[in-house]
């Protein structure tokens, strides 16, 4: 057999199948579409979320460790050094005391801008000490690298040695697990139940052809003939629909958005990502889908 | 161009020369066969011994024997529940043999492959009670439709499928549903759809059972024309009256067995003309 003929056959009569059944075909597109529109917003509320928690926790992950005043600066760089080292530490930034003084009185900063003015103009001298800042791979390192550098002799020695906040850290931490797992599950969710709503409506359509394949059965089409074009129409509906949500979703996420940035901090590299994952995703359901609905329908 | 229906009957199937005249007015010829001439002494349909029972326990075929020649009609009459519909099942290979051989044109059905299956069923043309017509295609595309789903890249295939219309007589409605047709042009169009490939065999299952007598006859004589052109033909019917006019051979079955196997009328020359 002729391989071109076969292909042009295949797909035209997924085309006019789509057309001749249309009424079937806009339902199954529109629940399709539905439900890829809830799976790509499943992916993109997780992934605002999870850049909520990053931020959080890349903040988070920054660990302050106050030097005592006097301390020699090679004994610093010696420390420096040696963190620098630790696998879970990512950057060591030596701040000095005017530093930890022009940043406490910055805009943001502590709220000690008046304070210091007057210790500076009384010539009371710079109380705040200068610092090794720490910035940590991950969150969960900022309590066991808090305890190692505890111990060291260079260290401020006093009440808080450290800016580590034991109320904040473990807390941040769980939150951070919690909103993984759910996301993860929120996306298997709705991806399982796009895949049944596809295989549902597939099979409807295949059913309601059922008597179209008993005549290409019986004036001897292969099951190629059979199973293709209903492949084909599947993968169509699936990609026509991917379409649609991802429209749907962009235009949503610009609208909501300010100007011209996408709401809850997408980036439009994320959101095209989303959108081709999506028009992928509808043709592996569509094709997928149909080949579980029209599997019974070959029964000889 | 010259009909050749009657050029084509050599001597030894003079036994059907008691076809009703059809004086055939349509003059675009069947070729003979796809596969060429066979030899006639070769049957083209042999039941040996052939069982039947449906997954449920229904026996419908029991010990059913018979042999179909090349270019024979063949009448399989009984009344409903006899196997007649088994028979016509098991040609096509839809429903599988318990016990003993099918064989069409040689080949033992019980040892076809499935992917051999689309081949056997290109032999052969089949039509039933109820049409089975695409009701959202047009005449010509029901008619295209079997090529198309075999045979895609086939070049003349508008031309093929209006002369096999025209050959049913429905070359004026090419363009009207299914449903814009009577019953008998209905049934037309099946035949068509069936022909279209030029099967050497063609089944019928209850043909005319959707219609009124008059109606029935021109698509029983559509099914001697076929047969007359060359095609083996295999009708299963329990309408008695197109039997007794025809006067071929007939198969009768009562309950899955054979009761009875004459050819040409000779039931009804013994008088006993009970189906
Ligand atoms: N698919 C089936 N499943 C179970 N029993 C069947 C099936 N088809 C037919 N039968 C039974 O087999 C017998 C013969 O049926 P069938 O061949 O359809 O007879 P006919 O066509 O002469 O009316 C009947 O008893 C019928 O009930
Ligand atoms: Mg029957």
């Amino acid at each position: 057999m002729n391989p071109l003929p076969a292909l042009r056959f295949v797909f035209r009569s997924a085309v006019q199948n789509l057309m001749r059944n249309l009424g079937i075909s806009v339902a199954s597109l529109l629940t399709v579409t539905l439900t890829l529109l809830g799976a790509g917003a499943a992916v993109v509320v997780v992934h605002a979320l999870d850049n909520v928690l990053h931020t959080e926790e890349s903040r988070a992950s920054v660990l302050k460790v106050f030097i005592a005043d006097h301390v020699s600066l090679a004994s610093i760089m010696n420390m420096d050094g040696q963190l620098a080292t630790q696998p879970d530490v990512r950057a060591v930034a030596f701040e000095n005391k005017n530093e930890a003084a022009r940043e406490a009185s910055a805009p943001g900063g502590l709220n000690l801008k008046g304070a210091l003015r007057l210790l500076a103009k009384t010539g009371g001298g710079n109380p705040l000490p200068a610092s090794l800042n720490l910035r940590l791979r991950t969150i969960s390192d900022v309590t066991s690298v808090n305890q190692a550098v505890r111990s060291s002799a260079i260290i401020y020695q006093g009440p808080h040695p450290t800016d580590y906040n034991p109320n904040v850290i473990p807390r941040l931490e769980r939150y951070i697990l919690i909103a993984q797992v759910a996301g993860v599950l929120l996306v298997a969710l709705v991806g399982a139940v796009a895949l049944v709503i596809i295989t549902i409506s597939i099979r409807t359509a295949a059913f309601v052809r059922s008597q179209e394949i008993e005549i290409m059965k019986l004036v001897g089409a292969t099951e190629w003939f059979v199973r293709w074009p209903f492949i084909v129409e599947g993968m169509l509906v699936g990609v026509v629909s991917a379409i649609i949500a991802a429209a749907v979703l962009l235009g949503g996420g610009f609208a909501l958005g300010s100007g011209h940035t996408l709401a809850l901090g997408t980036g439009l590299h994320f959101a095209l990502g989303v959108s081709g994952a999506l028009i992928v995703a509808g043709a592996v359901l569509g094709g997928f889908g149909s080949m579980v609905g029209v599997r019974r329908s070959l029964a000889v | 161009m010259v009909p050749q229906g009657a050029a084509n009957d050599s001597p030894q199937h003079s036994r059907m020369v008691s076809t009703p005249d059809l004086t055939p007015n349509r003059v675009v010829p069947l070729p003979d066969t796809e596969g060429g001439p066979q030899p006639s002494t070769r049957p083209i349909i042999v039941f040996e011994r052939v069982n039947k029972t449906y997954p449920n326990g229904n026996a419908a075929l029991s010990e059913v024997s018979f042999t179909v020649h090349p270019r024979d009609f063949v009448f399989i009459v009984g009344p409903s529940g006899a196997g007649k519909s088994s028979v016509i099942r098991l040609l096509i290979r839809e429903e599988a043999a318990q016990g003993g051989h099918v064989l069409v044109d040689g080949q033992d059905l019980g040892r076809l492959r499935r992917r051999h299956l689309p081949r056997l069923r290109r032999k052969m043309g089949i039509v039933f009670q109820d049409f089975k017509l695409l009701p959202t295609l047009t005449v010509e595309q029901n008619v295209a439709f079997a090529l198309q789903v075999t045979d895609p890249g086939r070049r003349h295939l508008k031309e093929k499928v209006a002369e096999t219309l025209f050959i049913v007589g429905l070359e004026d409605k090419l363009h009207r549903f299914p449903d814009q047709l009577s019953g008998g042009e209905q049934q037309r169009v099946a035949i068509a759809r069936a022909l279209v490939h030029r099967p050497r065999i063609f089944l019928a299952d209850e043909p005319t059972g959707n219609l009124d007598p008059d109606t029935s006859w021109g698509i029983v004589q559509l099914l001697l024309q076929i047969n007359h052109r060359g095609a083996t033909v295999l009708v299963a019917t329990h309408d008695r009256e197109i039997v007794d006019l025809c006067r071929q051979r007939v198969i009768a079955l009562e309950d899955g067995r054979v009761i009875r196997d004459e050819t040409g009328g000779q039931y009804l020359e013994a008088g006993e003309a009970t189906l």
